[in-house]
């Protein structure tokens, strides 16, 4: 068995090396269709974590309420692109939300809205993004404080003018100074700093470190001179029940909505493992998607060894004629060429690993520092496998055809191609 | 009880079919040749000596009639089993040489072995260039050589596996004279040393190097007669043409 290897192998080589830049070129392809696969599926799963990542920002149990254009669909253009463009929903109420609670299955809420302002201390300003949320925010969301406290419940009442930064926005506007007591201006009024968060990331397109956070009624009345909301998030006490209680919601808000149609629905309530399936549906497109990518380049790598094997099987027709004339088998002649095949492929797919493994730690090094994205290096001893599994597979398969073609030469036809 | 042929041919036909034109080659040969004997096929161009020796030397099977090696019908072996007689039997000598291109006298020569089941170590590849006087070749890339030195290359290699028998055809066609003769006086000698030895020529003068001559013309036996003045490739000067 050894020996019969070692004789392919040697024969093989021997073949490889008379053709060496031949066989260089395809090593190249397979190389290069090998490192595509590790790229693609390493960047794959770095895409699924870092979005998953954005989204379990706010924790991974709630139930969310949010406003939305009647008539429209949630995620549609009408609904998104009419919020931005002015339309106003003023139904949500904190009344909504008290109502919410009431649920068997919820133990607790917040309720907000966003805004965008200046805020500056000293000489420094910043446009920032301004979370008005309730007090129960610092118990219910993960978010932790790092510095000082969050604003408590009697200060929201009493409109007290506080405010807790985020990790970031705390940096740019105080750098290494204590904020804790400090003055800041947001817009026209003075709020005075009591706590910091902790650094939690981003959701999105904008990163929750540069949030700052007011009492909701604060930010309603002394801000946005407003009384409604823009979402309540709504904590349950079991997750697993989250899409029952999610749709106990609806039948709650439509009531105290008066609303009889559902289409005229002015809200839509989603849970946190509705938009996690979600997301997982979309990271699951994106996988494939990205997993036909690579298999495509693995098929290109693969047609580039045929193509070789077959200008190899079509120039050395002569040569296997001589090979069988002189007692050469049909296994023999099928053994030598699948060895070639399989020497390229095997030479292209260790290359390819290093390739893909040093180009997937290149894109990740570069998206952490020059982008700061959360983007991880994955080394998925599972890829490899699969990518060197899927590279011996190409060679096979590939180099099978032109090897059985020269395998089933009649040496006599064969050596009259001389 | 007289000894069993090497090689017993019995109405042996072959034709070839090109879509649908058929072309017969041979018609009902007999033959039989004894182990140690030097024998030369002769007859013009086109007229099947090729094809015969093809048909002798396991490269191609007959449309009909038996063929017995050693008391053995080989008709109906299989590709790969004829592959194993080729290896192991036969040693083969062409016209055009047919050496590997790019490739040392040494591995030409070795090319036997690598398909062989006889335990002959890389001792006999030596012995066999010795044999035919390019030891001192033995490194040097086939096309680096004259063609005299290509086809005593291909007696080495037709040797390395101790053949029973030796197949040559034309061996001389391609060579100058003086070439021809050294070629011819290898043959001689390894016939000498017991070796049996079919000759394919055209040419008169070259089959009278052996010692007894089958003519065939259109495929069919003419003549089969012993030399009775076997020319000896050692005494001449050349060999003329």
């Amino acid at each position: 068995m050894f020996k019969t290897f070692k004789k392919n192998f040697n024969l093989a080589s021997e073949a490889l090396w008379r053709h060496k830049l031949r066989a260089v070129l395809t090593v190249l392809g397979v190389t290069v269709g090998i490192a595509v696969v590790i790229v693609v599926l390493s960047a794959g799963q770095a895409i699924k974590d870092f979005i998953t990542g954005q989204m379990t920002v706010f924790g991974t149990d709630w139930i969310e309420v949010e406003i939305k254009v009647p008539s429209t669909a949630h995620t549609s253009i009408e609904n998104v692109g009419g919020l931005a463009q002015g339309i106003s929903i003023t139904t949500l109420k904190i009344s909504d939300a008290e109502e919410i609670k009431k649920h068997p299955n919820i133990r607790d809420y917040y309720a907000g809205n966003v805004a965008q302002e200046v805020a500056s201390y000293k000489e420094k300003n910043k446009i920032t993004m301004l979370f008005g949320v309730s007090a129960s925010f610092i118990d219910i969301d993960p978010g932790e404080i790092m510095q000082g406290r969050f604003y408590t419940e009697a200060e929201e009442k009493g409109l007290a003018k506080v405010a807790v930064l985020g990790s970031g926005i705390k940096e740019t506007l105080f750098g290494d100074e204590d904020p804790i007591n400090k003055s800041i201006r947001i817009g026209r009024q003075n709020f005075r700093v009591v706590g910091v968060m902790a650094e939690k990331g981003s959701a999105g397109f904008f990163s929750m470190d540069d949030v700052i956070f007011l009492p909701n009624v604060t930010m309603q009345k002394l801000i946005l001179g407003i009384d409604h909301l823009t979402f309540i998030f709504a904590q349950p006490y079991d997750n697993s029940l989250a899409r029952q209680t999610a749709e106990d919601i609806t039948l709650i808000m439509r009531e105290s909505h008066d609303i009889t149609d559902p289409t005229k629905d002015d809200f839509i309530v989603m849970s946190s493992q509705e938009a996690l399936e979600l997301l997982d549906t979309v990271t699951g497109v994106i996988t494939i998607l990205l997993f036909a990518i690579a298999l495509i380049s693995l098929l290109v790598g693969g047609i580039g060894i045929m193509n070789v094997m077959y200008v190899s099987v079509s120039e050395r027709t002569f040569e296997i004629g001589l090979r069988k004339a002189l007692g050469a088998k049909y296994s023999d002649i099928l053994n030598q060429f699948l060895t070639e095949a399989i020497i390229i492929t095997i030479w292209g797919g260790v290359l390819g690993i290093a390739l893909g493994v040093s180009l997937s730690f290149l894109i990740s090094y570069v998206a952490i520092n020059y982008y700061g994205f959360n983007w991880q290096f994955y080394l998925s001893l599972t890829y490899i496998a699969l990518a060197a599994g899927m590279s011996i597979a190409a060679g096979l398969i590939a180099g099978l055809y032109p090897a059985r073609q020269a395998a089933s030469l009649d040496p006599m036809v064969a050596l009259r191609k001389e | 009880m007289a000894e069993k042929p090497l090689i017993k041919l019995i109405n042996i036909c072959k034709e070839y079919a090109n879509e649908e034109v058929v072309t017969k080659v041979l018609f009902d040969i007999n033959l039989e040749l004894q182990k140690g004997e030097f024998v030369a096929i002769m007859g013009p161009s086109g007229s099947g000596k090729s094809t015969l020796m093809h048909i002798m030397g396991f490269l191609e099977k007959p449309t009909s009639g038996e063929y017995y090696y050693k008391g053995k019908k080989i008709s109906d072996l299989t590709e790969d089993e004829l592959a194993g007689i080729r290896n192991q039997e036969v040693g083969f000598i062409f016209q055009a040489f047919n050496l590997l291109q790019r490739t040392s006298v040494y591995d030409n020569v070795r090319l036997p072995l690598v398909y062989s089941d006889k335990n002959i170590g890389d001792e006999a590849v030596e012995k066999a260039i010795k044999s035919v006087g390019l030891y001192h070749r033995k490194d040097n890339l086939s096309n680096q050589l004259s063609g005299g030195e290509k086809q005593r290359v291909a007696i080495a290699r037709s040797l390395v596996n101790q053949p029973e028998i030796i197949f040559a055809d034309e061996p001389t066609g391609n060579l100058d004279s003086k070439s021809g003769k050294q070629i011819m006086e290898i043959l001689q000698s390894l016939n000498e040393e017991g070796k049996t030895i079919v000759l394919v020529t055209h040419e008169k003068y070259t089959a009278e190097h052996a010692r007894r001559i089958i003519k065939i013309i259109d495929g069919k036996i003419v003549d089969d007669f012993k030399v009775k003045h076997q020319l000896l490739a050692k005494n001449e000067n050349d060999l003329t043409k």
